[in-house]
């Protein structure tokens, strides 16, 4: 890969630690062997989600194409906490890391970062909190502000030393990311996939169901990015459906700090979205910090909904 | 994941399947398979994600692949005059020089590896005869690629009356055995195969990206467990999998 060296400034500050661009990738979508191929691309580092044990996920079919995206279901399949730790030197690209975490209880994630306290490679932690609590029936821990802030003030218990950003779901976003923001988060990354089916009519069965993420939910997860910013003051990550420089650009103006490339890094090169990014700027003589929230400033800033 | 865009010097029909070729600077491994579909980025993001082929051949920096149109994916390739490639993916068959002659058995599309294998056993002077089976005639064309193979359909159209195996007469006749095709027919590969044969298997699953990032593509392992098709695979030895 040819090294592109960028004349605008692409580096933003997260939660007080520096990246180098606002792109980092969303958890779950890149694998280890595809590390050498976003050298340069990421200004932070994100893993697929760790658990306190080996989990081996769910049986396949686990992916299915839906239009402009896809629906997976993937089960969290990871080697456990020990084993990710071990392993955990392969995603040093020199750049700050974030572990993203997940358990069945609030105490298993309050564990799990707790055991991550320590560990000077980790920078912060994502909560990935779309995975099912199983002390109150399987429901998402993000499924309600009071669920949101007891696992999240546990996890800021646990882990005083380390921003925590709470990954949140689309739905009920807003009193979420404000539980969230209550309980201690030092950011939001919004939002996960949303909870999808996808039918084999053949069949006649149930080919996947799990969360759709891709281009198809970009306006979903920019207007979640858009209302959660203006009613919290620690900053957003954006995510869902970023394909292009321009999406990159469009979820910092609607407020969000940093940008995760999740599932579109199946089809595109990293690189070709960061050098997209980078003519945006060029061409409006901007860096990449200056855009957060502008679309807010320019007067023709849609209501935001309060309760 | 890096795509190239390569133009389509030569598309053929093979009875139901189309055949395609571009040019790559290799190498290819047998077995090993490309993510590809029509040019055309930001168009390409509906359908969205590129489709998994195994390379149906490699030769003298020509690559061709060999599908059947199933989907909008599919369709597009077909009628696409420039298409975007990645490098070549995954393992690939390994081939077994001392295990003597070797059984190369093909379910349908999954007939494709068949032909850059052979292609490296030829050049390798090791014997093997092909086995072919096909839901029908139609179906089967792509059969006059592979001379000498023995050719079975469903519906007895063509061949022999029944499944890819029926038209062998005895698997225990060769030292390696390699196939490709729907995960039932590998199954029954491994079974005729018997414990402790030298069975190479090219699985076929739905794929998300191609690289090992989605783990979308897994299949079952005999400890329980699951591996990717995309890294770990294509191919797998067949005591390896829990079918």
């Amino acid at each position: 890969m040819v090294a592109r060296q960028h004349v605008v400034d692409l580096a933003v500050d997260l939660c007080g630690i520096p990246l180098s661009t606002p792109l980092m990738p969303a958890s779950g979508t890149l694998s280890r062997e595809a590390l050498g191929e976003v050298e340069g691309v990421y200004g932070a580092m994100l893993p697929k989600t760790t658990t306190p044990a080996a989990r081996a996920g769910n049986p396949p079919p686990r992916v299915a194409e839906t239009p402009a995206g896809m629906v997976n279901s993937i089960g969290l399949q990871n080697p456990g906490v020990d084993g990710f730790l071990q392993d955990l030197d392969a995603f040093d690209l020199r750049v700050p890391l974030f572990v993203s975490v997940a358990g069945d209880t609030v105490t298993e994630f309050a564990a799990l970062c707790e055991r991550l306290a320590d560990d000077d490679r980790i920078s912060g932690v994502e909560l990935n909190l779309s995975c099912p609590n199983v002390e109150c029936g399987g429901l998402m821990f993000c499924a309600g502000p009071a669920s949101v802030d007891e696992v999240v003030a546990a996890c800021c218990t646990a882990l005083p030393n380390k921003p925590i950003l709470a990954k949140l779901t689309n739905e009920g976003v807003v009193e979420n990311a404000r539980a969230a923001e209550a309980a201690g988060a030092d950011g939001l990354t919004i939002i996960n996939t949303i909870p999808a089916l996808t039918i084999d009519a053949t069949a006649k069965k149930v080919l996947v169901r799990g969360g759709l993420s891709g281009p198809a939910i970009k306006p979903v997860a920019l207007r979640a990015v858009y209302d959660v910013s203006g009613v919290v003051s620690v900053p957003v990550v954006g995510s869902g459906g970023v394909v292009s420089g321009t999406d990159v650009a469009e979820f910092m103006l609607a407020g969000a700090t940093a940008v995760q490339v999740g599932t579109s890094s199946f089809v595109r090169d990293p690189h070709e979205i960061l050098d997209e990014f980078a003519a945006y700027l060029k061409e409006n003589g901007l860096g990449a910090a200056q855009l957060t929230g502008v679309v807010r400033r320019t007067g023709t800033v849609a209501t935001v909904p309060r309760p | 994941m890096k795509f190239h865009k390569v133009d389509v010097e030569e598309r053929r029909e093979l009875g139901s399947y189309t055949l395609i070729r571009y040019r790559w600077r290799g190498p290819v491994e047998p077995g090993q398979f490309v993510m590809a579909r029509a040019a055309g980025y930001p168009v390409t993001l509906d359908p969205f994600l590129a489709r998994p082929f195994s390379y149906y051949d490699y030769d003298e920096g020509i690559a061709s692949l060999l599908f059947e149109v199933r989907g909008r994916g599919t369709a597009n390739l077909d009628l696409a005059h420039t298409i975007e490639v990645t490098a070549p993916l995954g393992v690939g068959f390994r081939i077994e020089p001392g295990a003597g002659r070797a059984a190369l058995l093909g379910g349908g599309i999954g007939v494709v590896p068949l032909k850059i294998l052979g292609r490296h056993l030829d050049a390798m002077n090791l014997p093997y005869d092909a086995f072919l089976g096909f839901a029908d005639e139609d179906t089967s064309v792509v059969a006059g690629e592979f001379p000498d193979a023995r050719v079975a359909t469903m519906d007895g159209s063509a061949g022999t009356h029944g499944t890819v195996l029926d038209c062998i007469s005895d698997l225990d006749d060769y030292g390696a055995v390699y196939a490709c095709g729907p995960n039932p027919m590998l199954a029954a590969v491994k079974l005729a195969a018997g414990e402790g044969s030298f069975c190479q298997l090219s699985v076929e699953e739905r794929m998300g990206c191609g690289n090992g990032s989605c783990n979308g593509c897994v299949v079952p392992t005999h400890n329980g467990g699951y591996v990717r098709s995309c890294v770990e695979g294509p191919v797998f030895p067949a005591e390896v999998l829990a079918w």
